[in-house]
């Protein structure tokens, strides 16, 4: 069927080797270059971000001290919309009622937006303007507002003195009126995770993280039925105790001691290491020194959610 | 083409050439070799997946970094590329052209990949293919982010070049005895990708000029913190990538439409109903793209509007299928290679579309949003059908471009090879996603269920590793010593089925 009659060039193998002899070349110097400026193509930050400014304000975890105080807001606005107000516009009774509270209480906050415009909230350190808004403290965002009629809650602890702002996040709405401050006052003793006087007694305790192969099991130390399995720890209130902790696993761990095993957010007396967000790497190990606070039964546990669950967790007695 | 060359010329003169053949080769050569690139990483992060916890990759952000550019590569210098390669081989043979119809703008729009390919590999950002703000503004560690804002923007100028030269060599130039219904679907399956690239691109390099000027904190269009909305963002992006899906599924479909009539020994069962298609899905491509957003609080009638835009590409998706079937009823079929990743392909394409529909479904998308769900099914679509149709056609034509045969034993392995690992980690990402288990995590929790399923993607990415080796070895072997193809019939199906030798370009 060949109805041409000039050859037909095909190629060859020095072709081809030629080809990928170019073509190894180019992922080789590639490489060299990659490999030995890997470091560096990630190491300058967007120009942006020394541009902001104002940065988010990670308020200090505190532990709760039991006490609780409602509070209602409603948003509302005034009938030309150009003052917008908590509660009561100004001039009337209730208008952005001042909270006092004090450190590790637990303000319950209950929104509602009695308004007709769009509103959001949330607790704010600064002084103007809507940024700065403590994490968790926030109900809708200004992206997402509460529409009309719409409410929400939120607890939120002081973690430190001083005043705070409770605020619409929507912004300009805070310099039309809406603005109402909390003062916090010094943490008051007596709180169920306050320390009591150190007793100058100090403890040395240390745990591996470890997993069964499978991965369904965690454990502290020794997998259940093992000798040495969750060991339990007994201090007395007010002791010294240093904790070492070792990734014995191939997961990520982080360590702390709460009250109440499901939630592992709310680490005790400082004696986190590492963190969920942050979890020590096999291998790695961490320590940390605490005192310990008021009597009761705690556990320590692994604070990477989900890990307690899976048997990560001891008792820890303070007596 | 080889073929056509009217004696061997020093390999410079190749890369230099404006030649349409040429620029083909060269992007055939450059897009496998990020495939082969971008399928190391995948392999890399499926090995870190195969266990919770850390196993081969050091911390999260190499992890990040790895799939970013893992989906950067497959997309934009693999799929996109090898089509402009077929495109370039055969849409002037196919309408009788004497070469593209800008020949220097072709070589351009080649040229402009590898530059950007060095960009976006010695980069390695770590914000997803996807440059999610407001990380990708705040927290995205520079040069690598800029740099692979730079390498998307001049890819896209790339892309609306090649567009253009399509267009215009396939309307302007295909010869005047040629009716525009007469010129081959393949033809016309570029014909339609490249008006979507024309209509749909722009948005996306409007997109990248904003995010670099928020990185560069003179404006704040995708900042939150300075008044900017980053749905934003995500609006303009999927307008032009959710389109650009069919850019990536057209050519493929197009190439299907070359190899199936072939090895069926049967013409194309309906032409016109397969232009009508293309045109179809050309258009319903941009009424779909919010379907990416349901879960960020769009309204109720803004997500029925986009649920029903999506579903419009099935009838036209359907269309393609059942003339597949239709031209391949009564065929004397012969299962070569190609054929076989053809008709893998179009099996592959019809569990894509189905999860594709039901997961338009906005009950479920909320679902699956963000889950491996997603990961299974876009993946099933890119490499179940795209980069099937794509491998089978680059067996289809590997004879024409070298003028030696593969090695039609190996070319079966691999495609058996890749057909199974495909089904293994794709299907089961979907099910791992209904388990809740969310997309790009570098870590998961022991669940049990979770480590099985991971290790069985994991193991189905080992079985495609093993099989793109053989395809490796395949490509080496046979370019250099592959026996003699003849270049009439290499696949002896008995019979012309090739474009008359006489209508091969000469150099010019």
């Amino acid at each position: 069927m060949n109805q041409h009659n000039q050859e037909i060039y095909r190629t060859t193998s020095a072709r081809t080797g030629k080809m990928m002899a170019i073509m190894l070349g180019i992922c080789i110097v590639g490489g060299v270059i990659f490999f030995s400026m890997w470091d560096y193509w990630t190491s300058t930050p967007a120009a942006v971000v020394g541009m902001m400014s104002e940065t988010i304000e990670h308020d200090p975890k505190t532990a709760f001290s039991g006490v609780h105080i409602p509070v209602t807001l409603s948003f509302i606005e005034s009938a030309d919309f150009r003052t917008l107000a908590f509660n009561a516009l100004p001039g009337e009774e209730g208008h952005n009622p001042t909270i006092n509270a004090n450190v590790g209480d637990e303000i319950n906050f209950e929104v509602v937006n009695n308004g007709k415009s769009f509103h959001a909230f949330g607790v704010t350190k600064a002084e103007e303007g809507f940024t700065g808004i403590i994490p968790g403290s926030e109900v809708a965002s200004a992206n997402n507002p509460l529409k009309p009629s719409e409410s929400g809650k939120v607890d939120f602890i002081p973690g430190e003195e001083g005043t705070y702002y409770y605020i619409c996040t929507v912004p300009g709405h805070r310099e039309q009126g809406m603005v109402g401050e909390i003062i916090v006052g010094p943490a008051k003793s007596g709180g169920s995770a306050q320390a009591a006087a150190p007793t100058g007694v100090h403890h040395d305790f240390s745990i591996d993280f470890i997993e069964s192969a499978d991965f369904r099991t965690l454990a502290f130390n020794a997998l259940p039925d093992e000798e040495g399995h969750n060991p339990e720890f007994r201090v007395k209130s007010g002791d010294e105790i240093t904790f070492s902790a070792v990734n014995a696993g191939k997961s990520f761990h982080a360590f702390g001691i709460v009250s109440d095993p499901e939630n592992v957010n709310n680490v005790l007396w400082n004696s986190a290491i590492a963190a969920a967000s942050n979890p020590l790497k096999p291998g790695q190990d961490g320590s940390v020194t605490f005192t310990a606070g008021a009597p009761g039964t705690y556990y320590y546990i692994c604070t990477v959610p989900g890990h307690a669950l899976q048997g990560m967790k001891g008792s820890f007695i303070v007596e | 083409m080889v073929l056509e060359l009217q004696k061997p010329r020093p390999i410079w003169q190749i890369m230099f050439s404006t030649h349409h053949t040429d620029v083909g080769l060269l992007y055939l050569i450059t897009s496998l070799a990020f495939l082969f690139l971008g399928g190391t990483l995948a392999l890399a992060i499926r090995a870190e997946l195969f266990l919770p916890g850390s196993q081969i990759i050091a911390d999260s952000m190499t992890f990040n970094r790895m799939f970013t550019v893992h989906g950067t590569t497959l997309i934009f210098l693999f799929i996109l590329p090898f089509a402009s390669a077929v495109g370039n081989y055969l849409v002037p043979i196919m309408v009788r052209y004497k070469d593209m119809a800008y020949p220097k703008l072709n070589a351009i729009a080649f040229w402009m990949i590898p530059p950007a390919g060095a960009l976006i590999w010695l980069g390695f950002a770590d914000f997803t293919w996807y440059a999610t703000p407001p990380y990708s503004i705040i927290s995205a560690p520079g040069p690598a982010a800029d740099m692979w804002i730079f390498g998307l923007k001049i890819l896209g100028i790339s892309s609306v070049l090649g567009a253009i030269n399509f267009i215009v060599t396939i309307l302007k130039c295909k010869h005047p005895d040629m009716s525009i219904g007469q010129v081959p679907l393949l033809a016309w399956s570029f014909l339609t990708s490249s008006l979507i690239v024309l209509v749909a691109i722009p948005t996306f390099a409007a997109a990248l000029l904003m995010l670099l000027t928020d990185r560069l904190g003179v404006s704040g269009f995708f900042n939150p913190a300075m008044g900017g909305d980053p749905i934003a963002y995500a609006h303009l992006f999927w307008f032009t990538f959710h389109p650009e899906v069919y850019v990536l599924v057209i050519p493929a479909i197009g190439m299907m439409y070359e190899i199936i009539p072939r090895f069926s020994r049967k013409p194309i069962f309906s032409h016109s109903s397969g232009i009508f298609a293309f045109v179809l899905l050309s258009m319903v491509s941009f009424s779909s793209w919010a379907h990416h957003m349901y879960a960020t609080g769009m309204s109720f009638t803004e997500k029925t509007v986009f649920m029903i835009g999506t579903l419009a590409a099935v009838p036209a998706s359907a269309m393609h299928v059942f003339n597949f079937i239709a031209t391949m009823w009564n065929g004397r079929i012969k299962f070569a290679t190609p054929m076989m990743w053809a008709v893998g392909g179009i099996a592959l394409f019809f569990s894509a579309g189905a999860g594709g529909v039901v997961n338009a479904a906005m009950p479920l998308d909320f679902q699956t949003h963000d889950s491996y769900w997603v990961v299974g099914h876009f993946h099933l679509f890119v490499m179940g059908t795209i980069a099937f149709g794509s491998i089978g056609f680059f067996y289809y034509i590997f004879p024409y471009v070298t003028g030696r045969m593969y090695n039609e034993r190996m070319g079966q392995i691999h495609f058996i090879l890749s057909f199974i690992g495909t089904v293994l980690v794709f299907f089961t990402q979907h099910v791992l996603g209904l388990y809740g288990m969310p997309r790009r995590v570098y870590d998961y929790p022991p669940i049990p269920e979770w480590i099985t399923m991971n290790q069985i993607a994991s193991v189905g990415a080992m079985v495609i590793g093993v099989s793109m080796v053989i395809f490796l070895i395949n490509m080496i072997y046979s370019s250099g010593k592959g026996k003699l193809a003849d270049t009439d019939d290499p696949f002896n199906l008995g019979g012309k089925y090739y474009y008359p030798f006489e209508a091969k370009n000469p150099h010019h």
